[in-house]
């Protein structure tokens, strides 16, 4: 039994192998291959069936065969053969219920893979260093985490269950086939080889110009949607009759060029239904000739044979149809793979409670930041901040403010050098410790899809009273925003906060973090785009929490960096200064440069 | 029925290909049931030794059976295909006719934009239509005539069998499958709507998240929806297997049916027992294509889904509702606002109040405000791009509305927001506001927005994904200075560019607008003190209005507020 399924394994990947190397276009290798070891079992399971089902196939031809010879050679009464129909009856059941199990095996084991695909990718996503988060390309992302991994469905509900089955199938049959009339048995084991060699013939030849179309293809697919997108401007410049007529060629060409690709697959199973023709022609040429000049062999066998060997040559069929998907999965898969290879950069914590009630301190020491991939770096600082200090980060946009802002929060891990809070190495503090200490306001909060309290109350663990809702609400100055919307409290907005506009998204955001009552803020200081009473706003907050919290800040005012207790100078990923604005003021060339300037840029 | 007619009426313009798919399905299947008619015939004739010929005459007609069947089967999937890909194209000619009048007010209708996605969607799924729905069943039921019609000469019982069994392959399986389909196909979209909103949510927010320690507790939400999302697929996929065993169990149970039936009449001597293998051959090859119709009504219900979201698209758009009176080209535009409220369908809030200015020709204007304040919407406006709720804007003293918009953009130069490129090089898409620019031409706007160093030939990806925020706000400035018109309408056209590039630039534009109007959107408040007039929005309201100096004088000034604001930030 083991040798048969190591065999059938074996056909397995030789099958596989000869496709793949005739068309190099997918790849797809380690994500399914992992999935192979893990469905192991189940894969026997369907082996195990499709052995089932294939002595099921072999069971319903015989009992043709034997209800034919009865009635048509020896003239039995009908009544005879009335057991022999019922038995041919429930072997037809127990065929369709095999086939049944094999697709549900393969059904199952979809759910399952989609399932640990999409795991490790959600893993995956949220263990990529946070600047790389929000480089937009968010919607590619949700492509590829609904869309593409749905594509893979089809490796495992139809391209896997029907490899297993076929290859059970068709051995078994042949084997059958083989012992009732070896010739015939030898003519499929001559001809069949020849279907992978047409294919890989077929495929060679066009492999070329396969490629070309499909690079063609890819250009052609969004050039739909893209003309669509860009209806506004098509009409403002007067294009729209222009545009239709390029719809029109586009569409041709993409048809053509599908075509084309097309053209090969169908030449493909030509060449498969030729073999299986030829095949079948032959061994009933020469059951014939058996049969009538030699006169050695009997009608059972010969249409026993004659009806198998066609089942045989329709699994092969089958499998080159399921191939089809099979291969659009391999690509997804390929897809996904890539993105999983990504670099990551996860940010590890351990066990130890901080120990103080009170604001801890915290102090980076030779600390580093640099991503795999692109050459930013931030090079390694030394920076103390005591509790409740106020601290403001200061320099030129890629300096790497943002970075270090991260790299304090504990949103990115410090890749050489420490990160001590309170003293106690930052890979050691409990995570919930530290985050309930912490928040951060930045220039584009995130407003979920959900109701307005359940965004403001994502800035508290426990339950809150309406009336406590409304206090920091009314601080935040969005009560009034709030009291005139038709459910008040419970209305629902929308994913990311659609319909609100930046300075309401931002009051939201003053609002969860005063409930907070961090510890800690950290705080990326809006440029442009908010209205002055939402300014104001989120400088009366954050004077509020100055007195009993750290705050430091990625500071582009003036007024803000002045009243710092302490400036951190940031100059292409180094500290290029540290100190009060008087410190640097006096001892800092490019601080002063900077002042200056600003002022200087007024009267421009 | 109705849902489908989009489809049906586009598909049936491609007759030839419809014709070429089913005929040669006709002739790929009947060849097949002959095929194996005539090799259930050869080897029970061969049982009983006849004359070498008509086995010979028999072998090579299987032979030539064999061949016309792998043949046709060939050009039925390369007309079927080819079919379904014109009608494609078709489809898209169609909606593409449909939306075009009605961009504008789609666009105001559904501000994000996945609209437009969702129509591709639709029309992309619907090139499963005639391939896996209109088609099979007709090859099939031609294939079944044919074959009922040649059994009436052996066994008129028989081939009644093999009618009622077709009635209920073609007709009553699919009818009550259908009906079972339509409640999973809701309710999946509605889980999978769901799992995308949520992990974009937490994608987004996951800064959020962490900091507000609910990132586990949203992670095992999403985990949750993703298994209840692959739990109904799953369903729905083990349905569709069931339905395709019921049909093939089905099939294999009428073969033994009218094996039965052909012995029995054997037995009775009714029938030449030669017959009975051909009949049972017949009857399994016959059957063979049927599985088909297990997935039909799935395709039918996404068809019809599809055809359904797209006719809505349109429905209820009255015809073109936009003027048609042409403005004259000579006289350059003057536009009053006078009280003019616009609100977006599905938006709780007016975007614009009570907005009343006067543009006058060759004015230098700028609008300012914070984000969300309703500075994009009045240039909407201005465009008719936006739906207005009361008041009026006059054009030369006309109602806008009343105006062949085509006749206003013709004077108009605008640079939008977010501008839009398509696939092509770089050339193609200046071009594109000029059919007749030249080569130097290109090259020079280019060099007037800084942009001297790109190829005319350089490549540009759908919706200018391979360039940079600034490099687009240039490009389709390029495009303008190409273009002549009375008025420039520019948003935000600067946003990504440094200080220094954006006087450049402004600079550039102010040198070929003497005596044209020029309407900019500001994000920064520098350079604007030679502006005629400058408008301050917020909260949808314009709050003031005057020239530079007039606003620094205002005491309590917002405009002032602002200025001093920006002053106080670093320039970096």
């Amino acid at each position: 039994m083991l040798e048969v399924i190591s065999y059938i394994l074996m056909y397995n990947g030789l099958y596989k192998h000869i496709v793949i190397c005739s068309d190099r276009l997918e790849g797809g290798g380690y994500l399914l291959k992992e999935f192979g070891k893990q469905f192991r079992t189940r894969m026997i399971w369907m082996v195990v069936i499709s052995l089932f089902m294939a002595a099921a196939i072999v069971g319903q031809s015989y009992l043709v065969v034997s209800i034919i010879q009865q009635l048509f050679l020896e003239n039995a009464a009908f009544s005879t053969v009335i057991p022999a129909v019922f038995l041919l009856i429930s072997v037809l059941l127990l065929r369709t219920i095999f086939q049944y199990m094999i697709k549900g095996a393969g059904i199952k084991m979809a759910q399952t893979a989609k399932i640990s695909i999409r795991e490790r990718l959600l893993a995956h996503f949220t263990n990529q260093p946070m600047a790389d988060a929000e480089k937009g390309q968010s919607g590619q992302k949700t492509s590829l985490f609904m869309d593409t991994v749905d594509e893979i469905d089809g490796y495992f509900s139809k391209y896997l269950p029907q490899v297993m089955q076929s290859a059970g199938i068709v051995l078994v049959v042949w084997i059958v086939i083989f012992t009732q009339n070896w010739t015939s048995g030898l003519i499929i084991l001559v001809s069949a080889p020849f279907i992978p060699i047409f294919m890989m013939i077929i495929g060679v030849k066009t492999k070329d110009k396969s490629k070309e179309q499909l690079s063609q293809l890819a250009a052609f697919s969004g050039t739909f949607l893209d003309t669509l997108q860009g209806l506004p401007t098509v009409k403002l410049f007067g294009q729209s009759v222009e545009q239709r007529n390029k719809i029109n060629r586009d569409s041709t060409g993409f048809r053509d060029a599908t075509m084309g690709v097309l053209k090969v697959a169908f030449t493909n199973s030509l060449a498969l239904e030729f073999i299986a023709m030829l095949s079948i022609g032959l061994i009933a040429l020469e059951i014939a000739i058996r049969m009538i000049i030699f006169q050695n062999l009997s009608f059972f066998t010969g249409f026993f044979v004659l009806l198998l060997a066609p089942e045989m040559f329709s699994q092969l069929k089958q499998l080159g149809s399921a191939f089809h998907s099979g291969r659009a999965s391999m690509g997804a898969a390929s897809r996904v793979e890539d993105v999983l290879e990504e670099e990551t950069a996860p940010v590890h914590w351990g066990e130890t409670p901080l120990q103080k009630k009170e604001t801890p301190e915290l102090r980076l020491e030779q600390a580093s930041f640099h991503y795999e991939q692109g050459n930013f770096q931030l090079e390694p600082a030394t920076v103390r901040i005591l509790p409740n200090e106020q601290v403001a980060i200061i320099g030129k946009t890629g300096a790497g403010k943002s970075t270090l802002l991260h790299l304090l929060a504990g949103l990115l891990p410090v890749r050489e050098g420490s990160f001590f809070i309170d003293g106690v190495p930052q890979e050691k503090v409990q995570k919930t410790d530290w985050f309930e200490r912490i928040s951060y306001l930045s220039q584009h909060p995130y407003v979920f899809s959900g109701t307005v309290r359940e965004n403001i109350m994502l800035g508290s663990q426990d339950e809150q009273s309406d009336k406590t809702i409304q206090e920091v609400a009314a601080y935040a100055g969005i009560w009034e925003w709030i009291s005139v919307l038709p459910d008040g409290l419970d209305t629902v907005i929308g994913e990311g906060g659609r319909g609100l506009s930046g300075g309401e998204k931002q009051r939201i955001a003053i609002a969860r973090t005063l409930l907070k009552k961090p510890q800690i803020l950290f705080f990326d200081e809006p440029t442009t785009g908010l209205d002055i009473q939402t300014e104001h706003m989120l400088q009366k907050s954050l004077d509020a929490l100055k007195s009993h919290a750290t705050i430091i800040t990625v500071a582009h005012r003036l007024h803000t960096i002045r009243s710092a207790d302490k400036i951190l100078l940031l100059e292409r990923g180094q500290i290029a200064g540290q100190g009060t604005h008087e410190e640097l003021y006096q001892n800092n060339k490019m601080y002063q440069q900077m002042i200056t300037a600003q002022q200087g840029g007024r009267q421009v | 029925m109705k849902d489908i007619r989009l489809i049906l009426k586009t598909m049936l313009k491609e007759k030839k290909d419809i014709l070429f798919s089913i005929s040669f399905g006709f002739l790929a299947g009947i060849a097949a049931v002959s095929l194996f008619a005539a090799s259930g015939y050869l080897i029970s004739k061969a049982a009983f030794a006849p004359p070498i010929y008509t086995l010979m005459i028999l072998v090579a007609s299987v032979k030539l059976l064999g061949i016309t069947s792998a043949v046709s089967r060939y050009g039925e999937r390369y007309f079927s295909h080819r079919g379904t890909f014109t009608i494609l194209k078709n489809i898209r000619l169609k909606v593409y006719d449909q939306i075009e009048p009605l961009a504008n007010r789609l666009l105001q209708k559904y501000r994000s934009g996945d609209i437009l996605a969702r129509i591709v969607g639709d029309v992309e799924s619907l090139q499963h239509f005639f391939l896996r729905v209109f088609y099979p069943p007709l090859v099939l039921a031609a294939v079944f005539i044919a074959t009922i019609y040649f059994t009436l000469y052996i066994s008129v019982n028989v081939a009644l069998t093999m009618l009622a069994s077709m009635i209920m392959v073609l007709i009553v399986f699919p009818a009550i499958f259908y009906l079972f389909q339509k409640k999973v196909a809701v309710s999946m979209r509605e889980k999978r709507g769901a799992l995308s909103s949520g992990f974009t949510d937490y994608l987004h927010g996951f800064r959020e998240l962490t900091i507000f320690q609910q990132a586990e507790r949203k992670k095992q939400r999403l985990f949750d929806e993703m298994v209840q999302y692959e739990t109904i697929n799953a369903r729905e996929n083990r349905q569709l297997a069931i339905r395709e065993a019921i049909v093939i169990f089905f099939s294999f149970f009428i073969s033994v049916l009218i094996l039965v039936q052909a012995g029995f009449y054997v037995s009775e001597g009714n029938l030449a027992g030669t017959l009975l293998a051909m009949l049972f051959m017949i009857a399994i090859t016959v059957f063979e294509d049927t599985p088909s119709m297990a997935v039909l009504p799935a395709h039918l219900e996404e068809s019809k889904a599809s055809s359904k979201r797209l006719i809505e698209v349109w429905k209820d758009e009255e015809p073109s509702s936009t003027g048609t009176r042409e403005i004259e080209a000579d006289i350059p535009l003057q536009f009053d606002f006078k009280k003019v409220f616009i609100q977006y369908p599905n938006e709780k809030k007016a975007a614009v109040q009570d907005a009343s200015f006067q543009i006058k020709p060759g004015m230098n204007m700028a609008i300012v405000g914070p984000s969300g304040s309703g500075k994009s919407t009045l240039m909407q406006a201005m465009l008719t791009f936006a739906p207005i709720k009361s008041g009026q804007i006059l054009v030369n003293g006309e109602e806008i509305n009343g105006l062949a918009p085509d006749s206003l953009w013709g004077q108009m130069n605008v640079s939008l927001q977010h501008n839009h490129f398509f696939y092509g090089s770089i050339f193609e898409n200046l071009r594109f506001a000029n059919k007749q620019a030249t080569a130097e031409a290109c090259q020079e706007a280019l060099e007037k927005v800084q942009l001297g160093h790109f190829p005319l030939d350089k490549q540009v990806l759908e919706k200018g994904t391979n360039l940079s925020g600034g490099e687009k706000q240039r490009l389709a400035l390029a495009r303008l200075f190409l273009r002549d018109a009375s008025i420039w309408l520019l948003d935000e056209p600067t946003s990504s560019l440094d200080a220094i590039t954006e006087q450049q630039i402004m600079d550039e534009i102010e040198k070929v607008t003497t005596y044209q109007t020029v309407v900019t959107i500001r994000h920064r408040l520098t350079g604007l003190e030679k502006m005629d007039q400058i408008i301050v929005m917020n909260h949808g309201e314009i709050i003031e209005k005057g020239t530079y100096y007039e606003l620094m004088e205002k005491e309590d000034g917002y405009f002032q507020a602002m200025k001093e604001l920006e002053n106080q930030q670093l320039q970096f």
